[in-house]
């Protein structure tokens, strides 16, 4: 059996390094699952209904106002749609077969997936996309097409046509948002391969021109403060310390106090001293030495060792004889952590809650 | 923006006051209107409440949310007291204020002041709140060790503890690392996929490619989708993406870390001004992912905070030469003398008992000291008077004076400087890229794992040295028993 007060403190370092795990775990495999679906096909999000969709959607993304479709446009649409829906039909029969034995390893680039492998079939119109999913994937009514013969995805292009609102590289814009963008015009029919994939398309992918502009934006204010700093002007720094100084004299001139951070770092390299000089100290003392100028040498390191451990007590003594308030506390009273540093903080507060000793000597 | 009769003399000089003190109030989350600072100035007690609210906003190492709105006034000056206490604060005004936010604005104005001129609040506050965009990962362990959350309330084992559970523990431990390691394998194999997938595509010419925050909020940019299914979309919680940014660097693959670079993602701060905010669990807390308007709404957002804070940093000169002035309106203290401010509700236990422990080590380890050196002593002196004199024989002793001298010296930068070259804090953003055009804070990955590396092999070295001594130690007390047979456990 182990001491009592030792044996506490392992179970709880143990302990609080078992939870660290557990905590870590739940994070990582979360992660996990977000990379996990973001390379798998990507899903249709959301209603894809024809009618348009709320404003707040797409608001920030579309700068023309919003113009609901006359109800003849929707018609034609329709008509076209069901159209386009027959003859993906009818091809998809024909090349059924034909998918499945396609290598899944598709050139990336190329919009056009042609089965190099399957002489059988008859070559793809182009824009048969995404091989993956083409097989299995049910067309959802009016909802998602496949790509007709134009075997160009819009929306993946920054191409000239000025679709950059809304092409977001996601699924295809929501019929609304097409209808609305009169750029659309030539290809009324929505664009909705089946299957998105990271690997064929990722490189196509385009952030949408709202965010870039935030983001740039915001990386290059970072870079401005941060060159302000670096050539901050002398006058604003040297109205600071004369401002602390002045609020040091004007509270009575006592010396300043060391801060909690302060005497936690002190405490921090004083542990770390005494564990290198016990590990020195038992070298020294079980080497056994040869001939006489080891023997000196030896020597001399212990009475080195000696002082240097004299002088860590001595700084030690001072940070304990340092002014009580100056260093970390536990309120008692209220039920929020204190946070006067970092590492004794938690103490305070796991102790507080739980009611354990997480690695205190009592 | 109030506009005051405006001194000629100070506008002359670069900005004036009601201008940065707009600056600072847009700056600071939150901010108190330039009124309350002008009331403050005059002590006059309706603003007080506004800044108790702000210091603790500051102060407060938490991530700002609805928990922190719902604590009492009074709590809160209890904490901000506490808390400047703690940091030195030299004024004990403060301590005497009353809690219930009646009066003591002009001192609390000072608190504030003595806060910004220490250190770069604004930034640090905007770092806080900072929306990743990009795969983080955090280079010093500081995070690592803050992070770690609550223990689960567990039986407190009062008397000895079998040495058996502790084995048991530690090897409960070894599984979950093992877990954790095959975990971070695969999430460095599909992050390196997603990086490769999606090489070309960012508008920004040195990142080169989507982030997985990124490439999520265009799969899927309205948000809806949720991981676990928690819930509906109302709580989200800016610290979640933190939780995608778990790779310890040298796990997985190592075509993984070939060509990485970490970016410092702001270069705003130094390295000293980072305090890694506490987060307490929050991350793995909320499962929602970022509709894109959501993410521009926080970037603009803070843009803007970023413009005020520039405006801030130009103007702030003038601010300090009033806070000068304010500071002298007040009656000057006396000295605290030994009297130490006993209303604060402090028990001194945190931290003492650590070092406590230090000291006894410390002790034993100079009595022990003691006696080897004056025995070797008395016996070196002994033999040392049997040997000739001459001139080699101090030239030698000379030498060997200086050999120790320098070991010793060594041993002692050991501790002194504790992390060695100033190493990067606060959180980088993994960018794969080839050779080229490197900012100067970035950092190569394969560098950062040498260093890493080199740093384990010493606390190993430690290790075995710490364990050997055990078991000699152990060897010895054993024979010390007659009759006793000591067989040790294998060595691993």
């Amino acid at each position: 059996m182990l001491p009592a007060d030792c044996s506490r403190r392992l179970v709880a370092e143990l302990q609080g390094a078992l939870d660290a795990c557990a905590q870590r775990q739940l994070q990582l495999e979360q992660s996990l699952r977000v990379c996990r679906r973001l390379l798998q096909a990507w899903e249709p999000t959301g209603t894809w209904a024809w009618e348009p969709p709320p404003e707040p959607e797409t608001n920030e993304e579309d700068p023309l106002p919003a113009c609901i479709p006359s109800p003849q446009d929707l018609k034609e649409l329709e008509f076209l749609t069901q159209a386009l829906e027959k003859a993906v039909r009818v091809r998809r029969r024909i090349t059924k077969a034909g998918e499945r034995n396609k290598a899944p390893s598709l050139k990336s680039g190329s919009f056009v997936t042609s089965p190099g492998t399957t002489a059988s079939t008859p070559p793809q119109p182009p824009g048969q996309a995404g091989g993956h999913a083409s097989g299995t994937r049910p067309t959802k009514g009016l909802r998602q097409t496949t790509v007709p013969a134009k075997g160009r995805s819009e929306r993946w292009l920054p191409s000239g046509q000025d679709r950059t609102r809304v092409g977001i590289g996601a699924r295809a814009p929501r019929p609304g948002a097409g209808l609305r963008n009169q750029h659309m015009a030539p290809s009324a029919a929505p664009q909705a391969p089946e299957a998105f994939t990271l690997k064929e398309k990722g490189h196509l992918l385009r952030l949408p021109a709202a965010f870039r502009k935030a983001a740039s934006q915001n990386l290059r204010l970072w870079v401005q403060l941060s060159s302000m700093q670096t050539s901050d002007s002398m006058d604003a720094a040297a109205a600071k310390t004369q401002f602390l100084q002045n609020m040091q004299t004007a509270s009575g001139g006592s010396q300043p106090r060391f801060s909690a951070a302060e005497v936690e770092a002190e405490a921090r390299r004083l542990r770390k001293a005494c564990s290198l000089l016990r590990l020195r100290v038992r070298k020294e003392l079980s080497a056994a030495p040869v001939d006489w100028m080891q023997e000196y040498r030896c020597l001399l390191t212990l009475e080195g060792l000696q002082a240097m451990v004299g002088q860590c007590l001595q700084r030690l003594q001072e940070l304990r004889a340092a002014p009580r308030s100056c260093r970390p506390w536990r309120p008692s009273s209220c039920e929020w952590p204190c946070w006067t540093s970092r590492s004794t903080w938690k103490r305070c507060f796991w102790k507080r809650r739980w009611g354990c000793n997480r690695g205190l000597q009592r | 923006m109030r506009r005051r009769r405006v001194d000629p003399a100070a506008g002359a000089r670069a900005g004036t006051l009601p201008e940065a003190i707009a600056a600072l109030s847009r700056s600071l989350p939150s901010g108190p209107s330039p009124e309350i600072f002008r009331r403050a100035k005059f002590d006059r007690p309706d603003a007080t409440s506004a800044l108790w609210q702000l210091l603790f906003r500051v102060l407060s190492p938490l991530p700002a949310g609805s928990a922190l709105a719902s604590i009492a006034l009074d709590v809160q000056a209890r904490l901000v007291k506490s808390a400047l206490c703690s940091q030195g604060y030299p004024r004990l005004a403060l301590a005497q204020l009353p809690e219930d936010g009646s009066q003591g604005s002009r001192e609390l104005l000072l608190a504030l002041s003595w806060l910004l001129a220490r250190g770069p609040v604004p930034e640090q506050m905007l770092a806080r709140t900072r929306v990743p965009l990009g795969d983080e990962m955090t280079v010093c362990q500081c995070e690592a060790l803050a992070s770690l959350g609550p223990p689960a309330p567990h039986v407190e084992t009062e008397g000895p503890v079998d040495v058996r559970h502790v084995q048991w523990l530690m090897g409960k431990l070894r599984f979950r690392w093992r877990q954790l390691v095959s975990s971070q394998q695969e999430q460095c194999a599909l992050l390196s996929k997603i990086h490769l997938y999606t090489h070309g595509c960012h508008s920004d010419q040195s990142l080169g490619h989507l982030s997985v925050t990124e490439a999520e909020m265009l799969r899927d940019p309205e948000g809806g989708q949720q991981v676990s299914g928690a819930g509906a979309a109302q709580n989200l919680d800016l610290a979640y993406p933190k939780g995608l940014h778990f790779c310890t660097p040298g796990m997985g693959p190592r075509t993984f870390w070939n060509d990485l670079w970490l970016v410092c993602e702001q270069p705003g701060l130094l390295p000293g001004d980072w305090a890694a905010p506490l987060d307490p669990g929050g991350a793995s807390a909320c499962s929602l992912l970022f509709p894109l308007r959501v993410l521009l709404r926080t970037l603009e957002q803070e843009n803007r905070r970023l413009e005020a804070v520039l405006a801030w940093r130009r103007t702030e000169l003038v601010f300090w030469r009033w806070m000068d002035t304010v500071l002298g309106t007040c009656a000057p203290e006396a000295p605290a003398a030994a009297s130490q401010p006993t209303f604060l509700p402090w028990v001194p236990e945190c931290g003492d008992g650590e070092l406590e422990l230090v000291v006894r080590e410390l002790q034993t380890l100079e009595e022990e000291l003691r006696e080897a050196a004056e025995r070797r002593r008395v016996a070196w002196e002994a033999k040392a008077r049997g040997c000739g004199r001459g001139p080699e024989w101090s030239a030698t002793r000379r030498a060997s004076r200086e050999t120790v001298e320098k070991e010793l010296g060594a041993l002692q930068r050991c501790w002194e400087q504790d992390s060695g070259p100033a190493q990067a804090h606060g959180p980088h953003r993994l960018v794969r890229r080839e050779d080229g055009a490197a900012g100067d804070r970035d950092l190569r990955a394969a560098e950062l794992i040498r260093t890493l590396r080199s740093q384990e092999a010493c606390l190993e070295a430690m290790l075995r040295q710490l364990q050997g001594q055990c078991r000699q130690e152990l060897a010895r007390l054993a024979g010390a028993v007659p009759g006793l047979i000591w067989i040790p456990p294998p060595g691993r």
